[in-house]
């Protein structure tokens, strides 16, 4: 068993290795028909990865960090590259363009979620609903529907907000389970009375997931969230249950390398997956028995095309503990996991590559905590004893009110010493945190000031900046230039031919 | 062989190591063109009620809260299912309430939801009721102030039995964090 966790581990180190030497060239990952069969154009399989809360800074970042400023990280390598925009709307709210839209322009988790699953825009903490409560199908369930085999895979608990989003419907993210509570399902601002506890909307989310089928290959964490009752519910569906939610006895990557099921339900910790960094620096603990985001994608990817007669599978694939270092302004944590994504980001083009009738989407949900590099040896405004000088104070036709004379400096209260370095042990510290890459002459070392990647936060919550798409293979043409997160909906529906 | 050459050359054998080699993807037997999909019945594609599901009534109960029987001026702790991310402190008996801070220790961005039950026993160890202390974060109001992930608790003595408690236990039975 061992031997075949290693060979699972060995297959996405190859992947990696040749992803990350740039083996594409743009015209060939253009040529969708390479290593298919038959129709050049057509579209088997989706593949859709998505880093939550990864902006465009987390990825200039991490290829900086990891592979220099000359380097590029995987997604980077696609041939399409777009930007999403990605505002939510506000509970209630139409759609846009209706006399009633009311939009919010930072989204959430859940309901950025639903606008690529569902096609529709919602209130933060909706999922699988429009904004007005109404129940809308996803395209997970529109490819178990016509045929097509799923997978949904994340780092996070697979009741949380993204795998959820593809799952389950919802009015409030909160409702995950194990047990129904009043307060953390119902939303009588939405429905104006309380549902029935046998409304779907209303249903813990676990419940919903242990017993629709929407996913074939369910991977991640949150065993928490089920019980013995819907352990009972999976086998009765044919799913080898890796990780019993009677016991609570998580799965581990031994388990995940030993199945060969059709239907597989493995989860690999109670809550969140593990961090990369702790599993790293951690080899002998519980923790480093959990498969690697690639580890998963590749499984997942192996389960899905077992089925020769399948019409193709839809496989999401979540690096969820980038947005979730974000939050907390962790930058060494969030690079390592920007960096397990990309890993993904490779075994899902080396797939795609091979079998040539495969598009990947490479995107995010929202931008999180605002991310910025900063000039080497530069404040931020954070830091500043005053923010510096934002308007020509000197030319009233440039200015606006109020102006400010002076620019300030660096304020040694707020900003007491590299976070990652001589301030580490202030809490209060707005100072950057700075690494190492490989441009920089060996010796320098991460949290001090003669490392060249200086980072900072703007705050501990989402932001409202577009975010990134990448696309490879056939059909990824629809994914450049600027789109809107629901877009998305219809670009792999039409791809599929799971919308008309 | 120029370097660049010789790098396409190496990851182009590595590739094909990869998913090849390894036979672990199969690519698909049928032609991909005689494969039709056809696009389902949005109206039918999600499932809406789950009949051999039972409907729930109540708000989250532990098991064992009836039976903690702690001791005289003590506040015990009953298991859930979310201990392992979290941790219970402050724990106090006063003032017709059982109050306590509850720090929760993983993956904090924001604590959506939250649920304290507490049961509360006489002098004798009898079970005399319950209350309920809910955390329940709306986005819309999310992120608006001081992290939380340590939030305090007050659950007050269940009236008509307030004067005959002298012990309480604690325990979470519902944790939404993120």
């Amino acid at each position: 068993m061992r031997i075949r966790t290693r060979g699972i581990a060995a297959l996405s180190a190859l992947v990696l290795a040749s992803g990350l030497a740039g083996s594409v060239t743009v015209a060939e990952a253009n040529s969708p028909g390479r290593g298919g069969h038959g129709d050049k154009d057509k579209i088997r399989n989706v593949i859709y990865l998505l880093g939550d809360g990864m902006g465009r800074t987390h990825v200039t970042a991490a290829r900086e960090r990891y592979y220099g400023a000359a380097g590029k990280l995987n997604m980077e390598r696609f041939p399409q590259v777009g930007q999403v925009s990605t505002y939510a709307v506000q509970t209630n709210s139409g759609q846009p363009g209706a006399t009633d839209f009311s939009p919010n322009l930072v989204t959430d988790s859940a309901s950025a979620a639903t606008a690529w699953a569902s096609g529709v825009k919602t209130y933060n903490a909706a999922l699988g609903v429009d904004a007005k409560g109404k129940v809308k199908p996803t395209i997970m369930e529109l490819a178990k529907t016509a045929g097509l085999c799923t997978g949904n895979v994340s780092t996070a608990e697979i009741t949380d907000a993204t795998p959820a989003g593809q799952m389950s419907h919802a009015l409030l993210r909160g409702c995950q389970g194990p047990t129904y509570s009043a307060s953390a399902c119902q939303n009588t601002a939405v429905t104006g009375a309380e549902l029935p506890t046998t409304d779907v909307r209303v249903t813990p989310i676990a419940e919903q997931i242990a017993r629709n089928g929407t996913a074939d290959v369910i991977l991640g964490g949150g065993l928490a969230r089920f019980d013995a009752a819907d352990e009972d519910a999976l086998e009765a569906q044919g799913y080898d249950v890796l990780s019993s939610p009677a016991s609570q006895t998580v799965a581990t990557e031994d388990d995940l390398a030993a199945t060969h099921g059709r239907k597989v339900f493995g989860l690999f910790n109670t809550g969140n997956l593990t961090v990369e960094k702790y599993k790293r620096e951690n080899p002998a603990s519980v923790q480093a028995e959990e498969p690697s985001l690639p580890e998963m994608t590749a499984k997942a990817i192996e389960l899905l095309t077992k089925s020769k007669s399948s019409k193709g599978f839809y496989l999401q694939v979540e690096g969820a503990l980038i947005d979730k270092r974000s939050h907390a302004n962790d930058a060494a944590q969030t690079l390592e996991e920007m960096r397990a994504f990309d890993q993904a980001v490779a075994v899902a083009r080396a797939f795609a590559k091979h079998d040539g009738h495969t598009l990947v989407i490479v995107t995010a949900d929202h931008e999180c905590a605002g991310f910025n590099i900063i000039e080497k040896g530069s404040y931020t405004n954070a830091e500043a004893v005053s923010p510096p000088a934002n308007v020509d104070a000197g030319n009233t036709a440039n200015n606006s009110t109020p102006s400010r004379a002076t620019s300030g400096a660096k304020d040694p209260v707020r900003s007491s010493g590299i976070v990652n370095g001589a301030g580490s042990v202030d809490p209060n510290n707005f100072g950057p945190a700075t690494f190492r890459t490989p441009d920089d002459p060996e010796g320098v070392a991460d949290g001090s000031p003669d490392a060249s990647l200086w980072l900072t936060y703007l705050s501990g919550n989402h932001t409202g900046a577009d975010v990134p798409v990448f696309a490879y293979g056939p059909g990824s043409q629809a994914l450049g230039g600027s789109i809107d997160n629901t877009d998305l909906f219809g670009i792999v529906g039409r791809a599929l031919h799971l919308t008309r | 062989m120029s370097a660049g050459r010789l790098t396409l050359t190496v990851v182009a054998a590595v590739a094909a190591a990869a998913v090849g080699g390894a036979a672990t993807w199969a690519l698909a037997g049928d032609d991909p063109a005689s494969v039709q999909v056809t696009a389902p019945d949005p109206a039918a594609a999600a499932q809406t009620s789950f009949p051999d599901l039972a409907t729930p009534s109540e708000e989250p109960e532990l098991a064992g809260l009836r039976e903690a029987d702690p001791q005289p001026g003590n506040v015990a702790r009953v298991s859930g299912p979310f201990d392992d991310r979290i941790e219970v402190g402050r724990l106090s008996l006063r003032r017709g309430a059982v109050t306590g801070r509850v720090l929760v220790t993983s993956d904090v961005s924001d604590v959506l939801e939250l649920q304290v039950v507490a049961g509360f026993y006489d002098a004798a160890g009898r079970y005399l009721g319950s209350g309920r202390f809910i955390h329940h974060d709306l986005e819309e109001s999310a992120h608006t102030g001081e992290p939380d992930e340590a939030l305090e608790f007050e659950i007050a003595f269940p009236k008509g039995v307030s004067d005959n408690v002298r012990s309480a236990a604690i325990g979470v039975p519902f944790l939404v964090n993120e």
